[in-house]
């Protein structure tokens, strides 16, 4: 690892705490200006990350070396694309205290990861392997918006439901945003995750020759996946919206969050990244 | 020195106020009278529908207040006992805090509205054309406009609505994000349900559907917003569709019910919906805001809001306060350098008189010079005067500034004999 990339690296960390302290801050003295310069600041962050794991990808023999601190950069790196890609289509600036604190714990997660360990052993390296982990990440992150999205959309829908907006109902973006934000989440996240599993899968019947591997991680995803499927059936088809959908992804995301918790810390599983 | 004499909406009541405009209305040259009173040098006047105030700079304050006050009571035909009731005059910094008060909204019907820094900005304008104006105003009203803009921008005086119907406005948007595209239903026919509807649509809102127990009524209303009108019998298929529901009927009891509510989320697709209920007593059941996605607000609801927008208002004026007598502390200075200034220019054009006369003097000598050299004992001569100007310069701005300067002033005018 080059001490170039790990400047860069260090860099962006800088950037996205210094963004996460901003729009918290934003949350507390109730000012979005706080939180459209911390956007700019993430952004510089984002870009940090980015010139950090291109520099990674050059020095490595593959061009993701799944490594655990590229692994968690790249999702921290994906959660933080998606997010400011977004700010150009929807005023949610303030958005960004819920999502900048998560970049920042995989950051520092990352951070805390040797760099140049490869957790996926090099006869498993292959364009499949790649291509089922970016989706199944790219998958995730969307997940997390869209949750992070539902979670301040049950803020917005307590403080306008009980008839007090105040400075706070002022300060959070709109309902319908954070819904669209939501749907959208939901929407691009089920089809890469699907993907992703898909690859996953094909890759398991090539190797061991089954679709199947009874790991832990891969049963837990799976039921995880037909949670999301089912909030994506109803709100495509039954026409959910709104609050109960946000307590829905909220409470998926949580699901997610223990199960993720529970296979790292109670099983042994071939997903061993975190 | 600046006075301001004028009458406003706290003093006067609105006939007064009236006469006083019509009789100013019609006198095309009100500015070139008002200059060839004594002692005005500069002048401009400021009407708008809750006040009539002229600002002026002048020779001397309280004989100006007076001449000015009397030039009012003329033209608005006051009686004596209306003009010393409504009319109000100000001197120095209390003109010049009193004028950014007004600039800022701080003195408005609506505190915080923004319509009156247009309307100073035009009185300005007018004056400007008219050459009613100079130094002493230009810089006045530059500072006032930057003292409205300080207001305005380091606090939140003009953030929050204050009416009921741009309340209503701000919770859509809250709601919706944006408001173009969005569709109104306005059941019944109030002047609130208008004014409210007027807003929505001066934010993006397009479509229009309008629904009353006469259908006659209701077009005449639909016309207005180019929109469609319905019988109340239609109530429940235009539910469906709108986005944001204002109700203002008188019926006696409930027009939208919680069943009726209920249906039409289900055929929207749980789309969100905002009602408005103006009416009292109340249009739609109150148990429809149990609903999910449907947000219930009625009269109560929005004034609550305004309220405490209100007093959200009060508190930032009083930071307000502090920038407007930081402004006028620091107009106030340069007013009173500005006294120290027709003596430094002369006493700068003495010294460079006197520089030019030199050269004069030392051409014979200095024409065998290098024009290097001889561009270089100028150069000599014109720095070793302004460091000898440098200080009483900088005592005379510093005394106009702390004390009356007239003793200073008077000292350097005899001490360089610059009255000769």
């Amino acid at each position: 690892m080059t001490s170039l990339e790990v400047n860069l690296f260090a860099l962006a960390l800088t950037c996205c705490a210094l963004a996460t302290v901003g729009y918290l801050l934003s949350l507390l003295v109730k000012k979005v200006v706080l939180a459209k310069r911390s956007t700019w600041i993430l952004a510089g962050g984002a870009l940090f990350l980015t010139f950090s794991l291109l520099v990674g990808a050059a020095n490595s023999s593959g061009w993701v070396n799944f490594g655990s601190r590229h692994f968690l950069s790249i999702y921290a790196w994906t959660i933080a694309g998606i997010y400011l890609g977004l700010q150009f289509k929807t005023k949610t600036r303030l958005l960004g205290a819920f999502i900048a604190p998560i970049i920042l714990l995989f950051l520092i997660a990352a951070a805390g990861q040797e760099s140049d360990k490869n957790l996926v052993p090099p006869q498993w390296q292959g364009w499949l392997t790649t291509f089922h982990l970016v989706l199944a990440i790219a998958g995730e992150a969307l997940f997390v918006l869209a949750s992070a999205a539902g979670a301040m959309f049950m803020i917005q829908n307590n403080l306008l439901k009980n008839k007090k907006p105040g400075k706070m109902g002022r300060l959070l973006p709109s309902l319908s945003d954070l819904d669209w934000i939501n749907h959208l989440g939901l929407l691009w996240g089920f089809p890469l995750l699907t993907l992703g599993m898909m690859g996953g899968a094909v890759y398991a019947a090539f190797v061991w020759g089954g679709f199947w591997p009874a790991d832990p991680k891969v049963i837990w995803s799976f039921a995880i996946w037909i949670v999301y499927g089912f909030l994506l059936h109803q709100r495509l088809a039954i026409g959910w919206k709104g609050s109960r959908m946000a307590v829905l992804s909220c409470s998926a995301f949580l699901l997610f969050l223990l199960s993720a918790l529970v296979i790292r810390y109670c099983f042994s599983t071939v997903h061993n990244f975190i | 020195m600046i006075v301001l004499v004028g009458l406003n909406h706290k003093t006067a009541p609105l006939a007064v106020r009236e006469r006083l405009f019509a009789g100013c209305q019609g006198e095309v040259n009100l500015l070139a009278e008002l200059l060839v009173i004594e002692g005005v040098r500069e002048i401009l006047h400021l009407s708008t529908c809750n006040r009539f105030e002229l600002v002026a700079s002048v020779d001397e304050t309280s004989k100006a207040v007076e001449a000015l006050k009397s030039f009012l009571a003329k033209y608005g035909s006051l009686s004596n006992d209306e003009a010393s009731s409504c009319l109000y005059g100000y001197r120095d910094d209390e003109a010049i805090k009193h004028l950014f008060r007004v600039t800022s909204s701080l003195d408005s019907l609506v505190m915080g509205e923004a319509q009156i820094l247009g309307q100073v900005k035009d009185a300005y304008r007018q004056a400007l054309m008219l050459n009613a104006t100079g130094i002493a105003l230009n810089r006045l009203m530059h500072r006032a406009f930057r003292t409205a803009k300080r207001v305005r921008t380091e606090t939140g005086i003009a953030a929050n609505p204050v009416s009921v119907s741009f309340a209503a406005v701000e919770l859509a948007k809250k709601i919706f994000g944006t408001l173009f595209g969005k569709k109104i239903l306005i059941i019944g026919a109030g002047e609130m349900a208008e004014l409210t509807c007027t807003h929505l649509i001066g934010n993006g809102a397009e479509d229009i559907i309008v629904a009353n127990r006469s259908l006659a009524q209701a077009e005449l209303l639909a016309e207005k917003y180019h929109g469609r009108a319905i019988g109340l019998t239609a109530l429940d298929e235009a539910l469906c569709d709108a986005d944001i529901v204002i109700s203002s009927t008188g019926a006696p009891s409930h027009i939208v019910t919680q069943d009726m509510v209920r249906q039409c989320l289900r055929k929207r697709k749980n789309r969100l919906l905002f009602l408005v209920d103006i009416a009292v007593p109340r249009d739609i059941d109150h148990a429809a805001d149990s609903i999910e996605n449907v947000y219930l607000y009625n009269i109560d609801n929005l004034q609550d809001i305004v309220d405490e927008n209100v007093k959200n208002r009060r508190r930032e004026a009083l930071k307000a306060e502090e920038i407007i007598k930081e402004e006028v502390a620091q107009y106030a200075n340069w007013l009173k350098e500005l006294k120290a200034v027709p003596t430094i220019v002369s006493l700068r054009g003495k010294a460079e008189g006197i520089v030019s006369a030199e050269l004069e003097k030392a051409r014979s000598w200095m024409g065998n010079l290098e024009n290097t050299d001889r561009e270089k004992v100028e150069a000599l001569m014109n720095s070793i005067v302004n460091k000898i100007l440098h200080a009483p310069v900088a005592v005379m701005k510093e005394e106009s500034v702390e004390f009356n300067s007239k003793d200073i002033v008077a000292a350097a005018r005899q001490l360089f004999r610059l009255d000769d």
